[in-house]
């Protein structure tokens, strides 16, 4: 058993004074939703089980999902305000394989500005009650402003969803920055038949020789990727090749991801970043400065917090708001904004969620004075 | 002490092996009955030879249970955690030339990068209620390749332990991750490879397992790298 720290009971008082519901979560848990929402990355990190019927299952690995996945089995109302502490285990090169959780998971709360305010200022205070304010490093960073950003530089649809794909991962977008401009090319080893298709933007003459490709070759065209996605991807991809990309929207880009600014400062830099580049980011930015406001509402430092325009998670059920809270360049806290993540669990609708989650190992070894 | 070496114990890539000894001036023979599984080398006392499968030599080489083995070095980097730090490649042997690849089917005539693969896996879940499926027996080198080096995080994959080449005419996966000499049974199959999806050109290579060895192990175990060393390549 791993060690449970000892300001755990202060913890979960602390999160019962915030109008949370405590959550109990099977420590035993079904492993597909989180290989299918987290990727099979994931695979390597957790450790798997199957029961008598092979049914893979894991030692749960974090809490975010489990407790979607119950509020979706219980279908309770929303807003909905849990909170959870207890052990996680996952595979690591270093430090140990289980380890204590504890965290908020916001769920339906319409008010986007002042539910994600409510997430970092506690998880602000919880760290607060235990260390010395002074020592924590809150870093922000927002993917509805990085995607205002792209959509309004009015790149290629294609080019657009690839960044904001890899939005967060710092070498994936270098990568990309770097091909964008030589890469798109029209698919090449078509034969004459779909080329001429293709050329004329015959979508149905076209759909329907894919359709005749796929029977004679043996694929079922109802079980994978069917004739029409194909045919509609390949103009799609034809269309972009012949657009040229203007060099400066690049630039501009890498302006935008090289921003850092104290939350304080963020939204006049934000402002004048885009008055300079030409492009229209208010609604995006109403938003950013809503969140700013809210914050210092609720009393947080927010000259103390830094927004980092390229922080972001590369997984796609985050949507806004990320951060993450670190004490001697050990990260004590994460969270941020999923609003895609119930419906890809199954929720019949979509409900917005914010969160965060306490690394306690991690907050003990801080409390012991010492680094990661 | 002596120094364990593995070789294939069956097929095209055991002969290979024991060739490549020969053809060092170490032959190889067996120990009792010519069908067991252990042999020696004629003239080098401290040496013995055990014959297991390539997968099981590959495993055995992560353990650092044998000194040396002889096997695919696709096998190699899919089971071996942590590689660099427990096994060395010494010799590419050139022979059991194959590239383990991503294929998909023919018909995705509008897939024919990673890049385009990304853009499909990551539209799939909105499209088909799942995620992209890859069939394949290769799941540390398919996550490195996809997550690692092409920021693909959203796809599963489905264990494939043989006929990996049907799973997607067959739907139990979209597309694949395989390994292929001459590319004739993927195209019989319908399935392109992307011209980026070669993850590795592998071949049988000599391998050798790091740990701590006496000095006498250290001197056999290079005697016997040079000597193949210089057989595979006359100066």
């Amino acid at each position: 058993m791993a060690h449970r720290p000892a300001f755990s009971d202060g913890i979960l008082e602390f999160f019962a004074d915030r109008d949370t519901r405590a959550v109990e979560i099977p420590v035993l848990q079904p492993a597909d939703p989180f290989l299918d929402t987290a990727g099979e990355d994931l695979r390597r990190r957790v450790f798997l089980t199957q029961n008598e019927l092979g049914d893979m299952l894991c030692l749960r690995p974090e809490f975010t999902i489990p407790v979607c996945l119950s509020h979706i089995e219980t279908a309770a109302g929303t807003p909905q305000r849990y909170s959870y502490l207890g052990e996680v285990f996952r595979q690591r090169r270093d430090g140990e394989t289980e380890f204590y959780q504890a965290g908020i998971e916001d769920l339906g709360n319409e008010a986007f500005a002042e539910a994600d305010a409510r997430a970092v200022s506690e998880a602000i205070e919880t760290l607060a009650r235990l260390l010395p304010a002074g020592d924590l490093q809150v870093t922000l960073g927002d993917q509805t402003v990085f995607e205002a950003v792209v959509v309004a530089l009015g790149l290629p649809e294609g080019w657009q969803t690839r960044l904001i794909r890899a939005f967060g991962d710092a070498a994936q977008i270098d990568l990309l920055l770097q091909n964008l401009a030589g890469e798109r090319r029209a698919a090449e080893g078509l034969d004459s038949d779909l080329a001429a298709f293709v050329g004329s933007g015959d979508m149905a003459g076209l759909t329907d020789l894919i359709d005749r490709r796929m029977h004679e070759t043996g694929f079922l065209s109802n079980t994978s990727r069917g004739p029409a996605e194909i045919a509609e991807r390949l103009v799609e991809k034809a269309r972009l090749s012949a657009t040229h990309l203007d060099p400066k929207a690049l630039d501009i880009l890498k302006t935008f991801l090289a921003l850092n600014a104290s939350l304080d400062e963020a939204g006049g830099s934000l402002a004048a970043f885009s008055r300079i580049a030409g492009i229209d980011l208010s609604e995006a930015l109403t938003l950013f400065e809503s969140r700013v406001a809210a914050l210092k509402d609720k009393g947080a430092r927010t000259d103390a917090i830094r927004y980092r325009a390229a922080f972001g998670r590369p997984l796609d059920y985050y949507t806004g708001l990320v951060f993450e809270i670190s004490v001697r360049g050990s990260v004590l806290a994460g969270g941020g904004r999923f609003d895609r993540l119930l419906t890809l669990l199954g929720a019949p609708k979509p409900i917005p969620a914010v969160g965060f989650s306490l690394w306690l190992d991690r907050i003990e070894t801080a409390l012991d004075g010492g680094a990661s | 002490m002596t120094v364990t070496i593995a070789l294939p114990s069956k097929g095209r890539i055991r002969d290979g092996s024991i060739e490549a000894f020969e053809a060092a001036g170490m032959r190889i023979s067996a120990v009792g009955n010519e069908r067991s599984y252990r042999g020696r080398i004629d003239g080098i006392e401290n040496v013995e030879v055990a014959y297991l499968s390539a997968s099981e030599i590959a495993r055995e080489l992560g353990r650092g249970s044998i000194d040396i083995g002889v096997t695919g070095e696709d096998l190699v980097r899919e089971d071996v955690a942590a590689l660099h730090s427990r096994v060395a490649f010494r010799s590419r042997l050139g022979f059991g030339k194959a590239d383990v690849v991503v294929a998909v089917p023919e018909v995705w005539f509008d897939v024919e990068t990673m890049a385009d693969l990304g853009d499909v896996a990551a539209d799939f879940r909105l499209r088909h209620g799942r995620r992209l499926r890859i069939a394949t027996k290769y799941w540390s080198l398919t996550q490195q390749f996809f997550s690692a080096k092409h920021g693909i995080q959203v796809y599963r994959i489905v264990e494939s332990l043989g006929a990996t080449e049907g799973a997607p005419a067959s739907g139990q996966a979209d597309i694949i991750v395989d390994i292929t000499s001459t590319g004739s049974t993927l195209k019989a199959n319908h399935l392109k490879i992307l011209t980026d999806g070669v993850i590795l050109r592998s071949e049988v290579c000599l391998v050798e397992a790091l740990k701590d060895r006496t000095e006498e192990d250290r001197d056999t175990i290079e005697s016997l790298v040079s000597r193949i060393e210089a057989a595979l390549r006359p100066a």
